[in-house]
C-alpha cells in the first residue's frame, strides 16, 4: 500500500536539496544514502554523500577508500566524502598555535596554553564539533544539486541538532556580554578623549562563530530545502524508539518527510517449505508491519526488502535503488 | 614656536590634566574597573574548562584563545584566590 512513493518526494520538492536518513544503528542509513545518491547521479543530477559520522562507512559501501580524501568521484554525477576530523582538529590547533606565536611575537606557545590546546582537542565533543564545522565548509562551498547527510545513529543526530540550538543561545549570551564590555571601553575612551578604540577582534570572532553555527541549524531545519527520512524496520524496539525520536527532532522542528521501512522479508516466503525460524520471524514481520501501517500511515514511502547479500558496491547499491525508487 | 608659547601650552596641558584628575579620573577608573571584571566574567565562560568548569564546546572556544593569552595567567589567580567568586563579579 504505497500511497506516496519516495520518487514523488523528490519530483514533487525539487528543491530538497539537504537529504538525510535518520534512524537506530544499523537499520540501513548509510545504504539508503547511497543508494539515494546512486538514483539522484543516474537521474543526472550532481549528488555529494558525505559522512558526518567519525565511524563512517561510506568507504565500506563503496568499496574505495575515501577517508580524508575530499569529495571523491565514484561515478559520472556522484561524489562521496568522508571527513577526517582528526586530521582537521589537528590543523586547527596547528592554526591557533599560529595565530598565538604571531600575535605575540612569541617563540613558544607557553605551557599553560599549550596544555590547554591539547586537553580541549580530547574532549568528547571536539570530534563531533570538528565534523559539524566541516559540514558548513562543505555546504557554504556549493557545487552540487544534492547534499546527501549520511547521518549518525539517533542519539548522536540528536546531540547534533541540540548542538546547533545550544551553541546559538550560548553565543547570543557571550555576544552581549561582549558588546557590554565594548560599551564601557567606550565610556572610558570618551572620558579619557582617547581618538579611537580598537576594533575588538574578539567580538568579530564570535559574530563569526554564530554566523557558522546559524548556517548549519538553519538548514537542518529548513522545511523548503531539507528532507529528513527516517529509517524503520518491522520490530517493536525499533518503532517504539523511532517515535520517540521523531517527538524529539519535531521540536527542533527538523522537517520530516517520512519513512521507510527496511528489511522487509518477501511475503511469498509464506507458500514456500521453509524452516520454523523463518516462519515465526514472518509472523512477527506481519504482527509488526499492522503496528507499522497503524501508526505512521501514509508517511511511509517505501517498502525495502531485505536483500539476499549486503549492500557494498555499485551493483548491489543499484539494485536496491531500484528497490526504493522503482526501476531507474 | 617661542619659549614664551611652548610654557603656555605646557600650563595648559597641566591644567587640563588637573582637571582630569579632579573630574573625571575616578570615573575612567571605574570604568575601566567595570571593564575588567566583566573581561575576567568573560574569560571564565570562554576559557572555563581550564579550571574545570567546562562552559562551552571547546572547538570554537580555541578560536578565541589567541585573544587571551596576555590575561590568562592574571585570571588564573584572580579566579583562584580563596575568595567567593560573586566577589569578582561585584
Amino acid at each position: 500500500m504505497i500511497l506516496i512513493s519516495l520518487t514523488t518526494i523528490f519530483e514533487k520538492y525539487p528543491d530538497r536539496r539537504y537529504i538525510m536518513f535518520g534512524g537506530k544503528g544499523g537499520l540501513g542509513k548509510t545504504t539508503f544514502s547511497a543508494a539515494t545518491a546512486y538514483y539522484l547521479a543516474k537521474k543526472g543530477k550532481r549528488v555529494l554523500v558525505f559522512s558526518v559520522d567519525p565511524q563512517a562507512s561510506l568507504s565500506d559501501i563503496f568499496k574505495k577508500d575515501i577517508f580524508g580524501k575530499g569529495p571523491t568521484e565514484i561515478m559520472p554525477n556522484l561524489y562521496a566524502q568522508e571527513i577526517d576530523a582528526d586530521r582537521r582538529i589537528k590543523e586547527y590547533q596547528q592554526e591557533i598555535r599560529q595565530k598565538i606565536l604571531d600575535m605575540y611575537g612569541m617563540d613558544a606557545i607557553p605551557e599553560e596554553i599549550e596544555s590547554y590546546i591539547q586537553a580541549a582537542a580530547a574532549e568528547p565533543a571536539m570530534e563531533e564539533s570538528a565534523i559539524f564545522d566541516e559540514v558548513v565548509d562543505i555546504v557554504v562551498k556549493g557545487g552540487y544539486d544534492y547534499y546527501i547527510y549520511d547521518l549518525v545513529p539517533l542519539g548522536h543526530a540528536l546531540y547534533y541538532l541540540s548542538m546547533a540550538s545550544v551553541y546559538d543561545e550560548w553565543i547570543d549570551k557571550i555576544t552581549n556580554l561582549r558588546q557590554q564590555m565594548r560599551e564601557y571601553d567606550q565610556v572610558a575612551a570618551v572620558i579619557r578623549r582617547d581618538k579611537e578604540l580598537d576594533e575588538d577582534a574578539i567580538l568579530n570572532e564570535l559574530l563569526y562563530i554564530k554566523e557558522r553555527i546559524n548556517k548549519s541549524s538553519s538548514i537542518l531545519t529548513d522545511k523548503k530545502k531539507t528532507a529528513f527520512f527516517f529509517v524503520i524496520t518491522a520490530e517493536q524496539m525499533i518503532i517504539t524508539d523511532t517515535l520517540k525520536a521523531a517527538e524529539l527532532f519535531a521540536k527542533f522542528d527538523v522537517p520530516l518527510s517520512g519513512y521507510v521501512v527496511n528489511r522487509v522479508l518477501p511475503e511469498s516466503l509464506n507458500q514456500q517449505d521453509i524452516p520454523e525460524y523463518l516462519r515465526n520471524r514472518l509472523v512477527m514481520q506481519e504482527k509488526y508491519m499492522k503496528v507499522i501501517d497503524e501508526t505512521f500511515k501514509d508517511q511511509i514511502l517505501a517498502y525495502v526488502p531485505e536483500m539476499d547479500r549486503d549492500v557494498t558496491g555499485l551493483e548491489m547499491i543499484e539494485k536496491l535503488a531500484n528497490k526504493m525508487f522503482g526501476d531507474i | 614656536m617661542g619659549d614664551e608659547e611652548k610654557k603656555k601650552g605646557g600650563f595648559f596641558r597641566a591644567v587640563k590634566e588637573f582637571v582630569y584628575g579632579v573630574a573625571a579620573h575616578d570615573s575612567a577608573r571605574f570604568a575601566l574597573k567595570s571593564r575588567a571584571n566583566m573581561e575576567h566574567l568573560f574569560i571564565l565562560i570562554t576559557m572555563g574548562d581550564m579550571l574545570g568548569v567546562p562552559i562551552l564546546p571547546p572547538y570554537y572556544s580555541l578560536r578565541l584563545l589567541p585573544y587571551v593569552v596576555p590575561q590568562i595567567s592574571t585570571w588564573k589567580r584572580r579566579m583562584l584566590r580563596e575568595k567567593d567568586l560573586t566577589d569578582a563579579l561585584a
